[in-house]
């Protein structure tokens, strides 16, 4: 199945991809987010914050942005 | 909350602020693609000329147009570079105003609140109290000013203002480490608040500049939170950074760069109270350094007293020495003239 996943994290790009059925969010985040842990990003499926254990459907958007960004001088 | 008409109103004109965002970009694509031809095809013509000027051959005419050559190749890097970030991207589809409604209501959810001003065509969302490092910067203001939209690639078409002004001591328009004269410096955020707005995903570009805002980078601020409330001057209380401070190693203050000199002997700094100036050599000298006549008790640097005397009392006292020597060799005269008439022998072999 695809979804629409804009990733705030670097290149901030929105792309569609595809996952496997029954993937929960928690499960999405870790795999495209390795490494990173989920409270320090703002989690939102189809503009709403959902539960983790949230399970994401076809066309779902999932928009992953940093809560920490680190400013810098010109 | 924003009624709806008022969100539709809006949502279409970032709608149209995103069409003249995608025709500003095609049109500095075609300017830069313009501007790279012309490029080529004066190197076309230098090739030509030096093609002429071999068949004569005008080697210096030749060497011309080398130097020509070398001056078109060295512009055509930064324009190459120029036309690959204007394509790089591919351009998504401009937003439908369904989804800039989603998005504006989207951004009510999340901030709570939203300001539309349909007349200055601005955006504003205002953000939690903001508190760094135990540093209270209050909270701030988001603005994007769909007006500048256009200038995305140019400029900054939003502004950061501080609603509870806490700014650095030092600098007044400096009201968040990375906030100056209401402009955000982005650092990592750069790249993906320029795509999200270029996207119309309002949402997400209110939400990053609101992350750097709770964000403090040591590495690069206007100025360091630990240096936010400055330090004042010990003795006239102008306030500066850290950094510009004087500490004198007397009576252990911090000083400004006017009450503060240095001891010209070991080069110490000192604030204007531990040290003295010199009376004879007119130079600033530390406390340490400074010594008492023991003739007259008069303040004078090292260099200048001689055993302990001050140049005014040497010279006193060498005059002294001088009239007495004089008053000496006058009683001699009395008592012994045939040394004097030797004296007067040996000046005038002298002169």
């Amino acid at each position: 199945m695809r979804l629409l996943y804009i990733n705030n994290d670097g290149g901030g790009f929105a792309d569609y991809v595809d996952v496997t059925e029954g993937i929960t969010v928690e499960q999405f985040f870790k795999d495209k987010m390795q490494g990173s842990k989920p409270d320090d990003f703002l989690i939102r499926v189809n503009r709403q914050p959902v539960p983790r254990e949230y399970v994401l459907k076809e066309g779902d958007r999932v928009t992953v942005t940093p809560t920490k960004i680190e400013g810098a001088l010109l | 909350m924003e009624d709806k008409k008022n969100l539709i109103r809006m949502a279409d004109k970032i709608q149209e602020a995103l069409i003249k965002l995608k025709h500003g970009r095609y049109l500095e694509l075609i300017r830069q693609l313009t501007s790279f031809a012309g490029k080529l095809q004066e190197l076309t013509a230098e090739s030509r000329k030096m093609g002429a000027s071999l068949v004569k051959g005008w080697f210096s005419a030749a060497e011309r147009c080398c130097k020509g050559v070398n001056r078109l190749l060295s512009d055509i890097p930064h324009s190459v570079s120029r036309i690959q970030q204007l394509t790089d991207v591919p351009q998504k589809e401009i937003p439908k105003l369904s989804s800039l409604v989603d998005e504006l209501n989207q951004v009510q959810q999340e901030f709570g609140s939203l300001e539309l001003d349909n007349a200055e065509s601005t955006i504003s969302v205002i953000t939690e109290p903001i508190t760094l490092d135990d540093v209270y910067l209050g909270p701030f203001r988001i603005q994007l000013e769909l007006k500048k939209f256009s200038e995305l690639y140019t400029t900054s078409p939003y502004c950061v203002i501080a609603l509870e002004p806490n700014p650095a001591a030092t600098d007044e328009e400096v009201t968040h480490p990375h906030v100056s004269g209401n402009k955000l410096c982005e650092g990592d955020g750069c790249v993906t608040i320029r795509t999200a707005l270029e996207q119309g995903r309002l949402c997400d570009f209110f939400t990053m500049v609101r992350s750097i805002l709770n964000t403090y980078n040591p590495d690069s601020p206007y100025v360091a939170l630990y240096d936010w409330n400055g330090e004042p001057c010990y003795d006239c209380g102008y306030v500066m950074s850290r950094e510009d401070t004087y500490y004198c190693y007397s009576c252990e203050h911090d000083f400004c760069s006017q009450c503060s000199t240095y001891c010209r002997f070991c080069e110490e700094t000192v604030c204007l109270g531990c040290s003295a100036e010199c009376p004879h050599c007119e130079e600033m000298v530390c406390q340490k350094c400074i010594r008492r006549c023991t003739e007259c008790e008069e303040l004078c640097c090292k260099s200048c007293l001689e055993e302990n005397v001050c140049p005014n009392c040497k010279e006193e006292m060498e005059k002294e020495n001088e009239e007495q020597e004089c008053k000496i060799s006058e009683t001699n005269q009395n008592g012994n003239p045939s040394q004097s008439e030797t004296g007067e022998t040996q000046i005038k072999l002298a002169s």
